[in-house]
């Protein structure tokens, strides 16, 4: 951790006098002022990236390798899109029109049908087991990504669905500085009071405790402040420094006017709608005002929340379910590049749609597909991603890749070189050994 | 235990012979060092004195002074924390600070290590280290068996390695705790391997799983030679209440992308005749707790010298080896003689640590720059564990404890833990994350400390008898076990009077909220 071989690096006595009592002043005379309103985005945080994890595992022959004429293919039709031989379901019209930001891989190919083994293998890129605690990806970027001076936590998790496997959903041994901020899970049930019609997103514990109000919190803090001061006056060692870095980096975010990033009911009726009504749409909203004030990771799940908690998981009744959450997904996802766009962002912010594995194409007796992670389908679309192609092939059948197939390690590495991270570096765990980020080569045709 | 005599007397083989010799030899020793008679004590005492001599040799030599002793408030403080898991309530912190007698430090020593609290705190440091993922929801009820299991093994002060040899055989059953330990990686014997490697002898074999190690002297044969020790093991029942397993005449190991077996074989050791009684657990179990096996008294007393010193002899803990040498090799390995002498008595090893001059000095050393921290010439500060922060702030509060037998039964307190949980392996690496500090600065646990309607402080210093002045300084007993400062003082006081009268619950509010969201209260220094 960069501050505590920071505090380390520094003597007690360059502590106390640079950085010290320097910060616990600087600091105080930072927040205890009302922040004046500042500029949107941090210049120096140029890469974002946005995950659409779709929980239980999407048909790829129901959305973006669709098989029509074949018996495997099922009900749904393919359109064209905005780029000419590239093709996706009929129930994505409004991300059709925005092929060209849109890389789809046809030639996933994993070795993990178990959803709680394969959620931690497309999540941290390494399959589970084994004596490493592995990040999952949004600690990797956000590591790769942070800004230390940022108000807003640098990992934003929308109502993520972490039951399947919590081990997916940790910063692992690069520690609780790149955990997740997490937005309405669904296993905090408050989360789910519908506030005007939409879902509650907020952030945990960012509003003062009922019956505190802000005059209130600021005599607390000042009585803290010399507490802390006597406390770290006498202290060298980096514990006390680090948790100044943290209070500090808490407090800011609470009275920073970065936190209205998170008040959704400051967008136009009009916009709201726009994305959809729902967890995910309202979650793609949030995605955008968080990216658009510096945050460099948030994660949206779309099917852990609903009646179903593996909303994609469609052994049965698949047609009418995929058709469902199609829907969500092109109004939240086609919005959101669209608003990226307008804003200048989506050129600095790369997306990755995946699931935790594919369908069979098979059809089984309840109308169903079941897990199946020979060959499948994700989608790298925006920043550093060269848009309007399909690679990779699967077989007429979809039973099998046909051309280059692509293994986690591979996709991941080509996500970091679209976001300008360096997929062979490495990252140390807590027992000193190396860990390369990602266990992949990157692929140069699905880069700018 | 009763495996391993039954075993020893069916065997006539040497390692058997000298496996009844050490039962023997314990019997002695049991004798000897009789229940808290006074000569173990003195013994004990001894040993703190040799740590200090052999601590302030290094001092002498790179000309460094030590921090001065704590303060008895800072030391009250620090044994709580570490010997029972929790800070001192008021009056326990009152009447230690008022007492003027030189002995009463020892005292509180043996008075905390036989209090049941300790074994509890002992335990849940134990379940800690043996499970990798600490809190899963889905396996709590294995992880308080576990516990529980530990728990009764510290009642009785079971000697150490007795408890290792029998976790090591552990089948499950009745006791499905033990048993946890080992479904918890899938009873995959490389996993079973590295753990147990790691925490019992303070080996990383593991890193010789795919390749040689380049620094290390273990090889790939080392390390799947010691997994080859859990190749015979399956799980026959599944309900998780009730959790058995069977050790069974067949399985082997394999080097990786190899089909050649590799035969078990004891780490740095001998491989075992196939003509040795006993499963493999069985033998490994045997050569755990024989003189062959010179590692677990050595990584068990580095252990518990990191969790009182921050940091081991030996750091890190879990990487012994002449790649990478102890601090103070004699003084660790007449620690781990010290250890072996007393029948791998685990309370005599914490009270002679928590006697050393050196546990008891101050955190802040006098001079400008901070001494290397492997000199031990201060005290390290360390980051309080969830579970410390948890019971401390529900004592603040003075709120009852839980009903449930088990702390970890308790959903409150379990939700908090997970969501309190780090990653850190170090406890003197502070490691807090945005969204965990703001439930300290705003989430219902801390609120519910300060929150003038269910806090048990607030209302208690309502009581007539206190002025404000008493009512400060209370509550700085009840959070940093000491008495306010002069300085603090006057502040503090004066800002409860400055608020109007109706407001001074929630004035004293405010002071208590300050105070647990103190780095002074968050760790222990």
């Amino acid at each position: 951790m960069t501050d505590k071989t920071l505090a380390r690096a520094i003597s007690r006595r360059q502590w106390l006098s640079a950085s010290g009592l320097g910060l616990v002043g600087a600091s105080l005379s930072g927040w205890l002022p009302a922040l004046a309103a500042e500029g949107a985005a941090d210049p120096r945080r140029r890469r974002h990236c946005i995950l659409l994890w779709m929980n239980g595992g999407p048909s790829q022959l129901d959305t973006f390798d669709l098989k029509p004429g074949h018996a495997h293919g099922g009900e749904f039709k393919p359109i064209a899109t905005s780029c000419p031989g590239l093709q996706f379901s009929e129930h994505l019209p409004k991300l059709a029109g925005l092929a060209q930001h849109v890389a789809v891989i046809r030639s996933l190919s994993t070795k993990e049908g178990d959803h709680a083994r394969a959620t931690f293998l497309m999540r941290t890129g390494y399959r589970p087991g084994g004596p490493v605690d592995y990040p999952t990806l949004g600690a990797l970027v956000a590591k790769e990504l942070d800004d230390p001076e940022a108000e807003l936590p640098n990992y934003v998790s929308i109502s993520p669905y972490q039951a399947l496997n919590p081990a997916a959903f940790v910063p692992g041994f690069l520690g609780p500085r790149y955990a997740p901020a997490t937005v309405g899970a669904n296993d905090q049930p408050r989360a789910d009071v519908p506030e005007a019609g939409y879902p509650r997103l907020g952030l945990d514990n960012l509003q003062l405790p009922a019956g505190v109000d802000p005059q209130q919190s600021l005599r607390r803090l000042q009585l803290w402040n010399s507490l802390e001061q006597g406390f770290l006056g006498t202290r060298s060692g980096a514990s006390a420094a680090a948790h100044r870095l943290v209070y500090d980096r808490a407090v800011r975010l609470m009275r920073s006017e970065a936190r209205v990033a998170f008040d959704l009911d400051q967008e136009p009726p009009a916009v709201r709608e726009a994305y959809g009504r729902g967890r995910f749409g309202q979650g793609c909203l949030l995605a955008r005002r968080l990216v658009e004030r510096g945050v460099p990771f948030v994660e949206v799940t779309l099917g852990g929340f609903e009646a179903d908690a593996l909303g994609w998981d469609t052994h049965q009744k698949n047609f009418p379910t995929v058709k469902s959450l199609s829907a969500q997904l092109d109004a939240g996802w086609s919005t959101l590049m669209s608003e990226l766009d307008s804003r200048g962002l989506l050129e600095r912010t790369t997306i990755i749609w995946m699931g935790e594995f594919g369908r069979t194409p098979k059809i089984n007796a309840q109308a169903g597909r079941d897990h199946f992670a020979a060959a499948w389908s994700c989608v790298l679309a925006g920043g550093g991603i060269r848009g309007g192609q399909a690679y990779g092939r699967t077989t007429p059948d979809g039973m099998a890749v046909a051309d280059n197939p692509v293994s986690p390690g591979a996709l991941l590495a080509t996500l970091c070189a679209a976001l300008g991270i360096d997929p062979a570096g490495q990252n140390t765990n807590e027992m000193g050994r190396p860990i390369k980020i990602t266990d992949g080569e990157s692929i140069g045709e699905l880069l700018t | 235990m009763s495996v391993l005599s039954a075993l020893s007397a069916r065997s006539g083989k040497s390692y058997a012979c000298r496996f009844c010799l050490a039962v023997a030899a314990v019997s002695i020793a049991g004798a000897l060092f009789g229940e808290e008679s006074s000569r173990p004590a003195e013994a004990d005492l001894d040993m703190s004195r040799r740590v200090d001599e052999l601590l302030a040799a290094r001092w002498a030599e790179h000309e460094i002074k030590p921090a001065p002793p704590a303060d008895d408030a800072e030391l009250l403080r620090r044994l709580y924390l570490d010997l029972v898991g929790v800070v001192p309530t008021v009056w326990e912190a009152r009447a230690y600070l008022a007492d003027q007698r030189p002995e009463k430090r020892g005292e509180l020593i043996d008075r905390l290590l036989m209090s049941p609290a300790h074994v509890t705190h002992l335990a849940a440091v134990w379940r800690d280290l043996m499970l990798p993922r600490k809190f899963d929801p889905q396996q709590i009820a294995g992880v308080v068996g576990l516990q529980n299991w530990l728990r009764r093994q510290f009642i009785e002060n079971r000697r150490y390695d007795r408890i290792v040899a029998d976790l090591l055989v552990a089948t499950g059953g009745d006791e499905s705790g033990p048993a946890l330990f080992y479904t918890s990686v899938g009873l995959k014997p490389q996993e079973l391997a590295t753990t147990t490697a790691r925490i019992f002898l303070g080996l990383r074999l593991d890193c010789a799983q795919c390749h040689n190690h380049p620094f290390d002297r273990w090889t790939q044969q080392d390390f799947w030679g010691y997994a080859a020790f859990f190749a015979r093991l399956e799980q026959r029942s599944r309900n998780a209440a009730a959790v058995r397993l069977v050790d069974t005449e067949s399985g082997e190991v394999h080097l990786p992308d190899s089909n050649a077996v590799v035969p078990a074989r004891y780490p740095g050791g001998v491989v075992v005749d196939p003509r040795e009684l006993g499963t493999r657990r069985q033998q490994l179990a045997i050569w755990m707790v024989s003189v062959d096996n010179p590692y677990l008294s050595r990584a068990t007393v580095n252990l518990v010298w990191s969790q009182l010193f921050g940091r081991g002899l030996v750091e890190p803990l879990d990487d012994f080896g002449e790649h990478n040498p102890a601090s103070h090799p004699k003084l660790l390995e007449e620690l781990a003689d010290y250890f072996v002498a007393t029948g791998y008595d685990l309370r005599r090893l914490y009270r002679t640590l928590c006697n050393t001059r050196a546990y008891q000095l101050a955190s802040h050393a006098p001079g400008a720059e901070q001494p290397a921290p492997d000199l031990f010439a201060e005290m390290a500060v360390k980051m309080l564990t969830p579970e410390q922060l948890y019971d401390s702030l529900a004592r603040v509060a003075l709120r009852a404890p839980g009903a449930a037998q088990n702390p970890l039964a308790d959903p409150q307190r379990l939700a908090f833990l997970i969501k309190m949980q780090t990653q850190t392996h170090s406890v003197t690496d502070f490691e807090l994350s945005v969204p965990q500090a703001l439930t300290l600065l705003n989430g219902p646990e801390l609120n519910a400390v300060t929150d003038a309607a269910t806090s048990g402080l607030l209302t208690a210093l309502e009581a007539p008898i206190f002025n404000n002045e008493s009512r400060v300084e209370v509550a700085f007993l009840a959070t940093l076990s000491r008495p306010p400062r002069d300085t603090e003082r006057s502040q503090f006081v004066e800002y409860v009077q400055s608020r109007p009268l109706d407001q001074r619950k929630q004035a004293l509010s405010d002071v208590v909220w300050a105070l647990i969201n103190s780095a002074e209260f968050l760790l222990n220094h």
